[in-house]
C-alpha cells in the first residue's frame, strides 16, 4: 500500500515537472514564434490592435523575405559578417592557444603578472574603450574597413579564450608529455603543434563557437567603425534598417532578423554538443 | 644515475626561455599590448584632458576637471544608476531560474534535448535581433499590453512601456532575463552533472529529505560555478549596451540611459571625448570593485 502511494506521488511529480518545464518553454519559445509568424504577415497589417496571434495561413507569405532580398544587401551584409567570424575565429584562436600554451607551461620572467594583467583586461568594458581604439583605427586606416572589426574583436575576445584555454591545457595535460617530446629533441613549437592544439581541440572548439557568434551580436563598436553601405555586419545593417524605415515597417524588419537567425540555427544545431563543453569548462572547477 | 642526471640537464636547458619561447609568447602578448593595454593608458590620459580629435588640436591637460562633470552630472548619475538596477535585478533573477531549469530538465528522462534547444534558442539569437523583438511586444499596441488587457484582464488602459523610465527599465530587464535563462542553465547543467553521485546516495543513508540534499550537496558542490556565473554576469550586466540602444536608445530625455550608451551618446554625439574616457574609467572601476567584492564574498562563505 505505502510502496504504491509512493509511486504515485512520484508520476504526479514527474508529471508536473513535464509541465512547468513545458510552460518556462512556452515563455521562451513565444516571442520568437511571434516574430516569425509577424515576418510571415503583410507588413502593413503589423501594426493593427488586438495583435493577430494565430493569423491563418491564408495571411501568410514570403512577401517580406522578397523585399528584404530585393531592396536590401542582404547577402552581402551575411558574407561580411561571416568574413569578420572566421577571421576572428582563427586569428584568436592563434593567438589564445600561443598565450596560454606560454602562461601554462613557459618560463616567462614576470609570467604571472602578465596573466593577471591580461585578466584583468576582461573587467574593462570592450565599448569604453571606444575613443583611443578609434583613434588608433584611424591611424591604421582601419576605419570603413572590415580588418577595423576584425582585429579589435580578436583583442577584445583574446582574454577570455586565453583564460578558458590556459585552465584546459592545465588541467588535461599532463607535463610529463611535453617532456617526452623533449627527450626526444623536440622543440617547444614541436609540443604546441603535436601536443597542446590536438589534445585541447575540445576546448578550442568551445572556444571559437563563443568568438564566432561574436560578430553576429556585436553593435556599438561595428557601427562606429563600419559607415558605408557595403561592407555592414548584419547588427549594424539591421539596426540602420529600422532606423531608416521611420521604426515602423516591422514586417521587414522580422523578415530580415529571421533570416539573419537561420544561419546562427544551423551553426548551433551542428555543433550543439561542443557549446556545453566549451561553457562548462572554464565553471566547474571555478 | 646517469641518465637522470642526463635528463635533468636537460629538462633544464628546456625551461631557459630562449628565442623559441619568446617566438611563441611575444606576437599575441604585443598584440594585446597594442590593441587593449595601449589604448587602456590612453584612455586613463585622456580622462585628465580636453581630448580633441584630430591633428592639427591641441589637448589640454584639465587635471580632475572631466571626473568633477560627470560626477556632476545629473544623467551620468541616473545612468550608473540605472545599471546598478539591471544588474541587480537581472543577475540573480537569471541565475535562480536558470538553476531551477536546470534541476527540473536534469531529471527529466525523454525530450531533454528538445527543452535544452528551446530553452537555449534565445541565447544564441542576436541581442540585436532580441531586442528589436522586445520593442515590438512592448509597444503600445504591442503583444504585451495585449496579454495584460485582453487576455489576463489585469488593466484597463495600455502602458506605453517604452516611454517612461522605470517601465522601460522593466522591459529591458525583463529582456535581460529572458535571453540570459538558457546561458545559465547551461553551465548549472554541466556543474550539476559532475556532482559525484555518492555524495547523494550519502545524503539518502542519512535520511536527509529533497530540500536538504538539495541545500546540503548539491549548492554546495556547484559553488565554483556559481561564483563564475556571478562573476560573468556582473560584468556582462555592466556591458550592456544594444538592448537600451535599440529598445529606447536612451530616452525619453536621458532618462533610461546605462553607462554605456550613455558614454557613446557623449563620445559620438556630443563628442567630448575626456568626459566619456573619465566615465569609462569609473565604469572600469566599478567593475573591479564589484568583482573583487563577489569574490571576497563567495570565498568567505567557504572558510564559514
Amino acid at each position: 500500500m505505502k510502496k504504491d502511494n509512493y509511486r504515485r506521488k512520484k508520476t504526479w511529480f514527474e508529471i508536473f515537472r513535464y509541465f512547468i518545464t513545458l510552460i518556462g518553454l512556452l515563455v521562451m519559445i513565444i516571442p520568437m514564434y511571434y516574430m516569425v509568424i509577424s515576418a510571415l504577415k503583410d507588413n502593413a497589417t503589423t501594426f493593427i490592435y488586438p495583435p493577430d496571434f494565430f493569423p491563418s495561413f491564408s495571411v501568410l507569405d514570403f512577401k517580406n523575405f522578397i523585399y528584404i532580398l530585393k531592396n536590401v544587401l542582404f547577402l552581402k551584409y551575411l558574407l561580411n559578417t561571416l568574413f569578420v567570424a572566421i577571421i576572428t575565429v582563427l586569428l584568436s584562436t592563434l593567438i589564445s592557444t600561443l598565450l596560454a600554451y606560454s602562461f601554462a607551461r613557459l618560463n616567462i620572467p614576470g609570467k604571472k603578472i602578465l596573466f593577471a594583467i591580461i585578466i584583468s583586461v576582461m573587467l574593462v568594458p570592450g565599448l569604453a574603450l571606444i575613443v583611443p581604439q578609434f583613434e588608433l583605427a584611424s591611424m591604421f586606416k582601419l576605419t570603413n574597413n572590415l580588418w577595423g572589426v576584425i582585429l579589435f574583436y580578436t583583442a577584445w575576445v583574446i582574454p577570455f579564450s586565453t583564460f578558458l584555454l590556459k585552465g584546459y591545457i592545465e588541467d588535461n595535460i599532463s607535463k610529463e608529455l611535453d617532456e617526452s617530446i623533449f627527450m626526444d629533441g623536440g622543440s617547444v613549437f614541436t609540443v604546441y603543434r603535436h601536443i597542446i592544439i590536438p589534445i585541447a581541440s575540445p576546448s578550442i572548439a568551445a572556444v571559437s563557437i563563443l568568438n564566432f557568434l561574436f560578430p553576429f551580436e556585436e553593435l556599438g563598436w561595428s557601427q562606429a567603425i563600419l559607415k558605408s553601405d557595403g561592407i555592414r555586419t548584419l547588427p549594424v545593417a539591421i539596426s540602420m534598417f529600422f532606423r531608416a524605415h521611420s521604426q515602423t515597417d516591422w514586417g521587414y524588419v522580422f523578415a530580415m532578423t529571421t533570416m539573419a537567425m537561420i544561419p546562427v540555427i544551423i551553426f548551433y544545431l551542428l555543433l550543439q554538443k561542443y557549446f556545453v563543453t566549451g561553457l562548462s569548462s572554464g565553471s566547474i572547477k571555478g | 644515475m646517469m641518465k637522470s642526471a642526463m635528463k635533468l640537464e636537460k629538462r633544464k636547458r628546456f625551461n631557459r626561455a630562449d628565442w623559441r619561447t619568446w617566438t611563441i609568447f611575444l606576437p599575441g602578448m604585443l598584440f594585446v599590448m597594442l590593441f587593449t593595454i595601449y589604448p587602456i593608458l590612453k584612455m586613463f590620459i585622456m580622462s585628465f584632458f580636453d581630448w580633441k580629435i584630430g591633428f592639427q588640436q591641441t589637448s589640454l591637460f584639465i587635471g580632475l576637471k572631466n571626473y568633477v562633470d560627470v560626477l556632476s552630472d545629473p544623467i551620468a548619475i541616473r545612468a550608473i544608476i540605472n545599471t546598478f538596477v539591471y544588474a541587480l535585478v537581472t543577475v540573480p533573477l537569471q541565475m535562480i531560474i536558470g538553476l531551477a531549469v536546470a534541476l527540473l530538465i536534469n531529471g527529466i528522462k525523454k525530450f531533454g534535448l528538445f527543452f535544452r534547444l528551446g530553452y537555449y534558442l534565445p541565447v544564441i539569437t542576436s541581442w540585436v535581433v532580441v531586442a528589436l523583438l522586445f520593442r515590438y511586444i512592448f509597444a503600445n499596441t504591442g503583444l504585451m499590453n495585449y496579454f495584460l488587457i485582453d487576455v489576463l484582464h489585469l488593466m484597463e488602459e495600455p502602458i506605453s512601456w517604452l516611454s517612461s523610465r522605470w517601465s522601460a527599465l522593466i522591459s529591458a530587464m525583463l529582456l535581460g532575463v529572458w535571453k540570459g535563462i538558457g546561458w545559465n542553465m547551461v553551465i548549472f547543467l554541466a556543474a550539476l552533472q559532475a556532482v559525484p553521485l555518492n555524495l547523494y546516495e550519502a545524503a539518502d543513508i542519512d535520511g536527509a529529505s529533497k530540500t536538504q540534499k538539495f541545500f546540503y550537496v548539491t549548492l554546495p558542490s556547484i559553488k565554483g560555478t556559481i561564483t563564475f556565473a556571478l562573476v560573468m554576469l556582473a560584468i556582462g550586466a555592466f556591458n550592456t549596451y544594444t538592448p537600451i540602444a535599440i529598445l529606447t536608445g536612451g530616452n525619453p530625455m536621458h532618462q533610461t540611459e546605462v553607462v554605456l550608451t550613455w558614454m557613446y551618446f557623449q563620445t559620438f554625439d556630443a563628442l567630448n571625448m575626456g568626459y566619456s574616457a573619465a566615465l569609462s574609467m569609473i565604469v572600469t572601476g566599478i567593475i573591479m570593485l564589484v568583482t573583487v567584492l563577489l569574490f571576497g564574498l563567495t570565498n568567505r562563505k567557504k572558510v564559514a
